[in-house]
């Protein structure tokens, strides 16, 4: 798709671009395969002719937007009417932000949003119509607008809340969340509005739960959830990117799972991330796990609930619980994607997640056996002294008759 | 009874110490394993056990700091504290004594007093007890009540699952103990004996 857009853009150049480039071909005499010369010269005319005939409807490149809003200073106001009159809005659109947003970075320029504008006048003050129609988010995110519909926004929105789409995602630099810790998510997005530490009242530990958990993981229950394992630097005290952790350990993304996972059964487990830890250690890298439960990327987690949310506490904490089915170790590369490598949920009942700790959902094991053995030892010792003072009740009530009668004989004695 | 002395040797805020100490162990073993087996037992909700749990934690370090006050008001830790250059074979004879004279009806090597309550073994466990363990299942405990509050100590301890491992290891230490306290009580010159005295104050001493 983006190949089809480069070279929509390429046949979208000037004309007067074109014909030098015509020009060029012809003065240099390069050499090339007459066909393929031939080709390419008709396809310019081509072009030279269609533009001759729509001098308006050439493609509009992000580059001629941020001609005007790439200025900080930009914006407008309205003094029609009371309701507008000097509320500004600004227009300017920060290129660097936007170069970096998951738009920019699938290739969705300005006016695929903007879809109205089909032309910009350059004579007039403002080049394109004043009043844009609203961008219709939906037109390409139609599943996550049906999950929203059916969501408690819709709810606040019918009690004439605004709530549009940009009141949770910035419209401009919309980045991608999948390597986001559960701070970054819920500050960008729900504690926005909301203030989670003034209810839920009912949690215990409830600093805890909304430190570790993302809100929706509970608030739209009907979108998949993984705990996110992130590279933790113990010395700097900072997390490792994809590229940092491979860097280390001298390796390309392709690499990580076909060195990680040595018995090649596609899912990491604790012996594997033992090893893997070593190798970091032997590069005086000394690394935790930083785990979190997070939402996965699905349009259904617009589908945000209040009453339905999961309040069962023993839904997460048992070991079977669903919650902690899913582990992956996150690798974030520089744009913001992220690689998923799956993880034995057993990780999580280890102490390479020391951070990370739900009881009864990713409790130590091996702690169970070592109580049972105190409890079953002090039992049987208990039975086996009871027992051998019951045996020996008989000895016992000997050596006291006897005791008895020495003391009564030397009693007449005296 | 004749040949039978009566020796005040638990004073009342001990008692109270003692007792309520027994009640709030027992509820934190039996709320502990409700929290830690949730899917395995049901005799309360995971969340009124947690509760529960607190709540009673509260209440065994307020006792605690009761036992600790009065101990130290009085002057009277120090029969926590056992005489090295007598420990070594004192604890060998008491040994000795619950493994093998006990059961020829021989006579306690220790004999009960005021100052003087603790056998030599009793000593060297309710030092390790009062002094180590249960200051550290508190603080573990307090930690764990309050992840968030308590997060700078909890990662100078190398993080929640090493505290919550220490509380659980102490947790199964302290219901391996209350089953061997129970029984250690009976020991006494009748099964009863201990009991009656940790009720009343008195210990009965036969001549």
């Amino acid at each position: 798709m983006k190949m089809l857009r480069d070279h929509l853009r390429w046949w979208s150049l000037d004309r007067m671009y074109a014909s030098q480039l015509l020009n060029t071909l012809y003065k240099e005499k390069v050499t090339m395969n007459i066909n393929r010369f031939f080709l390419i010269k008709t396809i310019c005319f081509i072009c030279i002719f269609y533009f001759s005939f729509n001098s308006t409807s050439y493609a509009i490149d992000n580059a001629d937007c941020l001609t005007c809003h790439a200025d900080e200073e930009l914006y407008r106001t309205s003094e029609k009417s009371v309701n507008e009159s000097h509320m500004r809005e600004i227009l300017y659109v920060d290129e660097v932000k936007f170069n970096n947003s998951v738009h920019n970075i699938n290739g969705v320029t300005c006016v695929d949003c903007h879809a109205d504008i089909a032309s910009l006048d350059y004579n007039e003050n403002v080049p394109h119509a004043k009043k844009l129609q609203p961008v219709l988010c939906t037109t390409c995110h139609a599943e996550e607008g049906d999950a929203f519909m059916h969501g408690v926004h819709m709810k606040a929105r019918r009690k004439g809340i605004t709530m549009s789409c940009s009141a949770c995602h910035d419209y401009h630099y919309v980045t991608l969340l999948a390597g986001e810790s559960v701070a970054e998510r819920e500050n960008g997005f729900c504690l926005r509005c909301h203030k989670p530490f003034q209810s839920h009242d009912w949690l215990p530990q409830k600093k805890a739960h909304l430190a570790f958990i993302e809100c929706t993981v509970c608030h739209a229950p009907d979108a998949g959830h993984h705990v996110h394992l992130k590279f933790y630097d113990l010395v700097t005290n900072t997390f490792l990117s994809g590229n940092d952790v491979l860097k280390i350990l001298g390796i390309g993304y392709d690499d990580f799972m076909p060195q990680v996972d040595q018995n090649k059964d596609g899912i990491i487990n604790n012996d594997e991330i033992e090893t893997l830890f070593l190798r970091l250690r032997q590069k005086n890298v000394h690394i935790i796990f930083h785990a979190e439960l997070v939402e996965e990327m699905q349009p259904l987690v617009h589908h945000v609930v209040k009453e339905g949310a999961t309040n069962d506490c023993q839904e997460c904490h048992s070991p079977d619980s669903p919650y902690f089915k899913a582990v992956t170790i996150v690798l974030t590369k520089e744009d913001g994607t992220v690689d998923h490598y799956p993880v034995e949920r057993a990780v999580l009942q280890g102490y390479h997640t020391s951070h990370f700790s739900a009881l009864g959902g990713t409790r130590v094991r091996f702690l169970d056996k070592i109580g049972l053995a105190m409890i079953l030892g002090g039992i049987l010792v208990v039975l086996a002294h009871l027992s051998v003072r019951i045996v020996t009740i008989p000895a016992r009530r000997h050596t006291k008759e006897g005791h008895k009668k020495t003391t009564t004989g030397n009693k007449e004695i005296s | 009874m004749k040949g039978t002395q009566m020796v005040y040797v638990h004073p009342a805020p001990i008692r109270v110490w003692h007792w309520v100490n027994a009640a709030g162990f027992m509820a934190l073993v039996v709320t502990g394993f409700q929290i830690r087996f949730a899917e395995i037992f049901s005799f309360l909700s995971l969340q009124d056990a947690i509760i529960l749990h607190n709540y009673t934690g509260v209440v065994v370090i307020a006792d605690y700091l009761l036992w600790f006050g009065y101990y130290f008001a009085t002057g009277k830790i120090k029969i926590y504290f056992p005489d090295l250059r007598t420990f070594v074979p004192q604890a060998i004879k008491q040994a000795m004594f619950y493994g093998y004279g006990i059961f020829k009806g021989e006579p306690n090597p220790h004999q009960m007093t005021p100052d003087n309550k603790f056998n030599p073994l009793q000593q060297n466990a309710y030092l390790g007890l009062m002094f180590v363990f249960l200051p550290a299942q508190i603080f573990s405990g307090l930690f764990l009540w309050q992840v968030k509050k308590f997060e700078g100590y909890i990662g100078l301890m190398g993080g929640v699952k090493f505290v919550d491992t220490i509380h659980v290891l102490l947790f199964y230490f302290f219901a391996a103990f209350l089953i061997a306290h129970c029984y250690l009580a009976t020991l006494g010159h009748t099964p009863l004996a201990h009991f009656k005295a940790m009720l009343t104050g008195y210990e009965e001493h036969h001549e």
